[in-house]
């Protein structure tokens, strides 16, 4: 096809601003689907996502429509909802021309949709700003257009208000897309560039590569080569979603499909590389590719120490479907062997735990989530290491470098005191105050990764009466006075509870946390000491008192039944705790760093 | 090796007025018609073969507060019926007795007396709702002796809210001034459903903190075992040879006949308790009907673990030829891990030679924490 009736575009918006609904009005307006089918929300393919209402994988829906008597192919290119897949997103907005801003009508702009559509403007993108949900009570167009014109510099006049759930507005809406959305640019007779920009796994076919081709073609049996990985395959399927797989021979120059070359693995795929003709490749790959980064690290440890093998299988195979989440076998003195694990952010980090639940059915006890930090030793050697226990002896250490974000907040002025307490409490630098209305203000901040994974959103929404919203970006490592804290339960040091934190809040950190443990932690016969140690210093030191008195004073033939079966329960409470030296441990007590309650 | 042996427990429902922490089944005497309830219990004797009964106890309730005559006549059943008694235990309220009750119980073969003293303190006894003061206690006790008595039990209980470690001191002294030759001491428990356990919730009384009352525990096995009253099981002292044997029935898991309302058997190899309603009780006697409200057969792997767990509330413990004979399994085979572990932190002795695995002094306290161990396999 002409690439100038080719449009392909995204929507960018906040949760529950109505991406989904608008994505399946269009869907059904253009005829590409029914009312009915409209109804299972395509894009959101996996149950896990649609419960949570959000978007994990991407994927694109090609929809032919007619237009002013002209046919037109519109592909819709779905992008993941959250802050943790920034580099997919980055890669799906770079496979588009133009990008739908959806804001609903009386939410305002968020902190999220703020960060994708700089995203977008970033990868070339045209924007059309879109208020949602009009015909709600609480709508304020007005408002969100001047809050959309401040941070966006879209025009308020320029923006259109549609209701993606009654239809209201959708069909001025895909024509506004053919309008003023530019087409890909014509390079057909140039050696083949597609970007790759999401990936899937699938049971019979091997891996599903979604691809924008961007120069020259692709065609089916034709031999390629992936120029990140420098792997080769022969094409055997190519196709288009419509939204089911229809294959065709040819994507043409400014298409977007999917593509089949019996491909095994999914760690084979790297979103953001380029695909080229390996008899006449291209000589410079696309733009913009780099390996995915992770930023946060857990170890999992099977609840049941026989469920080792079965909970390397289930990441055998999280990690099939997912290309940013590693695995690696590790043991620890306390809770035995487990593995290391490697997330894009916290959410992905606990989507992979409930997918090992749900879909596995494993139980699993998860350590705190620990950002990677950069070690500069004495010899000048720097060396990355992502677990409190791979850190060298202080002594060695010349310098301990952490990963430091952009974190941008958007909030009402009202709270926006709590959000700047809280902010200087997690050693956050504030960078900008900009207000975007009358009531809402935008915060940006310089913010040390560590302190953000650890459960700062959970408290943002809390001193914002639920209503900041929050995004960051990955800026780069930076020298720190770092410093390791042990916590020692009856004297003996646990690793899976050490932590890494920045040396002014060691001591607080060190004794929530084992305020946390002394609760989680039932009575022994004998008094335990639970200890915060920095090098062999002890800092913080609680105990948990020794039960004195556990018998049942009376027990006569009457009371046999009665009392076996107390006794059963009291010796069932016993089990699944991990001992360390003579202390049994819980496995809540485990994740008490993660509880952030008081 | 001890050969099993049965054992028959008479409950009698009936107190003059109900303590305010007892959560045992009874109902005030004066309301109800004993007479019918006690040929009850009588017709419910006759459905058992009782003439193989090596021990008998008759408790409640109090027993001493039925109409004398009433009380006699069960007393004379076993006595005409079982022939091979050799323990004979009433259970009196020293408010209750006077000196022709208490020789008409011994000259009608009652050879031991439990007393529920509780307390030699009456502001405590007070306090936990008793109508007798502690001359009361000395009294019946000296009339027991003069009864012919020469096999007395005191009941004590500790941890009373309120109480302190030199109170209950006092009480243990009385005890063993009086010369008893057992004594049966309890830590007070205190059960939702009572007068007890609602003044706490409604925060009224305040259970005595758990240090104190391990303190109190720990002092009744020493200043008892001073005095020659032993230590044999959790709660249980006598001086040698004065071991409560319908008891020790129970701790070694013998069978025992269980009649009356609420009460329990073991018996047949099946437990099963009698339905707790003095009214239904005596319809279903009457009826010829089964009075049983809850039964249960244990398989053999229950037994073992019920073996364990009742034997090791004995101060002997568990006897490891005893186990295998009665359970059919090699303790070692099936708790071998447990008793291991707990040898290691010092809560069990193995006594190789002697063929006994049992708590140590440290362990009793938490024994239950140790005990619960051997509740299944």
């Amino acid at each position: 096809m002409d690439t100038k009736h080719i449009r392909n575009f995204s929507i960018v918006a906040h949760i529950d601003h109505g991406k989904s609904t608008l994505a399946d009005r269009m869907l059904e307006i253009t005829g590409t689907i029914t009312e009915r089918e409209a109804k299972e929300q395509l894009l959101d393919s996996m149950e896990l996502e649609r419960e949570r209402g959000i978007t994990i994988k991407a994927s694109a829906v090609t929809m032919n429509y007619e237009y002013e008597g002209e046919g037109y192919m519109l592909n819709l290119i779905d992008t993941p909802g959250h802050v943790d897949f920034h580099y997919e997103v980055s890669r799906a907005l770079a496979a588009c021309e133009g990008a739908l801003l959806v804001v609903d009508a009386s939410q305002g702009v968020e902190a999220q949709t703020v960060a994708n559509a700089y995203l977008a403007i970033e990868t070339g993108n045209e924007l059309l700003g879109v208020i949602n949900k009009i015909d709600l009570p609480a709508a304020q167009p007005d408002v969100v257009a001047e809050e959309i014109e401040h941070v966006l510099g879209i025009s308020r006049g320029e923006c259109f208000e549609i209701s993606a759930k009654s239809g209201l507005g959708i069909e001025e809406l895909i024509s506004a897309v053919i309008e003023l959305l530019p087409p890909p640019e014509d390079k057909g007779d140039r050696k083949t560039q597609a970007l790759i920009f999401d990936s899937i796994c699938d049971d019979y076919r091997g891996v599903i590569c979604f691809i924008r081709v961007f120069s020259g073609s692709l065609k089916t049996r034709q031999k390629i080569r992936f120029m990140g990985t420098g792997r080769n395959y022969i094409i055997t399927e190519l196709g288009k979603m419509t939204p089911r797989m229809a294959p065709v021979d040819e994507i043409g120059c400014g298409e977007v499909g999917y593509l089949v070359a019996n491909i095994r693995n999914l760690a084979d795929v790297t979103v953001g590389d380029t695909i080229t003709n390996d008899n006449d490749p291209a000589q410079e790959p696309l733009p913009g590719y780099h390996k995915p980064m992770q930023m946060v690290f857990s170890d999992f440890y099977p609840g049941n120490n026989t469920d080792y093998p079965k909970l390397r299988a289930a990441f055998d195979k999280l990690a099939m479907n997912d290309s940013s989440f590693s695995f690696a076998a590790q043991s620890s003195p306390a809770l035995g062997f487990g593995f290391r694990c490697g997330f894009l952010g916290l959410l992905h980090m606990e989507i992979v735990q409930e997918r090992l639940e749900r879909e596995h059915n494993i139980e699993v006890i998860q350590t705190a989530p620990t950002v990677s930090y950069e070690v500069k030793t004495n010899d000048g050697a720097v060396k990355r290491i992502d677990s409190p226990s791979m850190l060298p002896d202080p002594s060695h250490i010349d310098e301990l470098r952490e990963p430091f974000v952009k974190l941008e907040i958007i909030t009402g002025v009202d709270t926006i005191g709590g959000i700047m307490k809280l902010a200087e409490g997690r050693r956050c630098k504030l960078l900008k105050t900009d207000y975007l209305s009358k009531t809402r203000v935008m915060l940006e901040y310089k913010a040390p990764l560590a302190e953000i994974v650890y459960d700062f959103y959970d408290v943002l929404k809390g001193v914002s009466h639920g209503y900041a919203t929050m995004d960051y970006e990955f800026t780069g490592y930076e020298k720190s006075n770092l410093v390791k804290i042990d916590i020692l339960v009856n004297k003996i040091p646990v690793d899976a509870l050490s932590l890494i934190v920045h040396r002014t809040n060691a001591e607080a950190r060190g004794r929530r946390l084992i305020i946390k443990l002394r609760r989680s932690i039932d009575r022994h016969q004998f008094e335990i000491p639970l200890q915060v140690a920095i090098g062999g210093k002890i800092i913080a030191r609680e105990t948990i008192k020794a039960f004195r008195k556990d018998v049942t004073s009376k027990l006569y033939g009457g009371d046999v039944t009665r009392k076996m079966k107390v006794l059963k329960k009291q010796k069932e409470g016993k089990k699944r705790m991990k001992s360390v030296g003579s202390v049994q441990i819980p496995q809540k007590a485990f994740m008490s760093i993660l509880d952030t309650s008081d | 090796m001890n050969a099993a042996m049965l054992g028959l427990y008479v409950h009698i429902p009936f107190c003059q007025s109900k303590c305010r922490y007892c959560a045992f089944y009874s109902e005030v005497v004066c309301e109800r018609d004993t007479v019918e309830v006690v040929s009850a219990i009588l017709r419910d004797m006759e459905r058992y073969d009782v003439g193989d009964v090596e021990t008998v106890y008759i408790g409640g309730g109090s027993p001493s507060c039925l109409p004398r005559e009433e009380l006699y006549s069960i007393v004379d059943f076993v006595s005409v019926n079982c022939g091979k008694v050799t323990e004979f235990s009433v259970e009196v309220n020293p408010g209750q007795v006077d000196e022709e009750f208490l020789k008409g119980l011994f000259d009608r073969g009652v050879n031991r007396l439990s007393i529920g003293a509780q307390s030699f303190d009456n502001s405590e006894l007070e306090f936990i709702g008793r109508r007798h003061d502690s001359a009361a206690i000395e009294k019946a006790f000296d009339l027991a002796r003069a009864a012919g008595f020469g096999n007395i039990s005191i009941d004590l209980i500790f941890a009373i809210p309120g109480s302190t470690i030199e109170m209950f001191g006092r009480s243990l002294d009385r005890a063993i001034s009086l010369g008893s030759e057992h004594v049966s001491a309890y830590s007070l428990s205190i059960e939702p459903s009572t007068p007890f356990g609602r003044a706490q919730v409604e925060g009224e009384i305040v259970k005595v903190d758990e240090t104190a009352d391990r303190a109190m525990y720990e002092m009744a096995i020493d200043r008892l075992g001073e005095a020659g009253i032993v230590q044999y099981e959790i709660s249980n002292f006598a001086r040698c040879g004065f071991e409560c044997r319908h008891n020790l029935g129970c701790w070694a898991n013998d069978p025992y006949i269980g009649v009356g309302p609420a009460a329990s058997s073991y018996y047949n190899g099946v437990r099963f308790s009698n339905v707790a309603d003095v009214a239904a009780y005596v319809d279903g006697i009457g009826g010829g009907e089964s009075v049983i409200a809850e039964s249960h057969r244990p398989d053999t792997k229950e037994v073992a673990c019920e073996t364990a767990v009742v034997n090791l509330r004995r101060r002997k413990g568990i006897v490891l030829d005893e186990f295998k004979s009665r359970t059919g399994f090699d303790l070692l085979d099936i708790f071998g891990d447990i008793v291991e572990r707990f040898v290691r932190n010092g809560m069990i002795v193995h006594d190789d030679a002697a063929g006994r695995v049992y708590l140590s002094k440290i362990a009793l306290p938490i024994a239950d924490t140790v005990i619960c161990e051997f509740a299944n396999f």
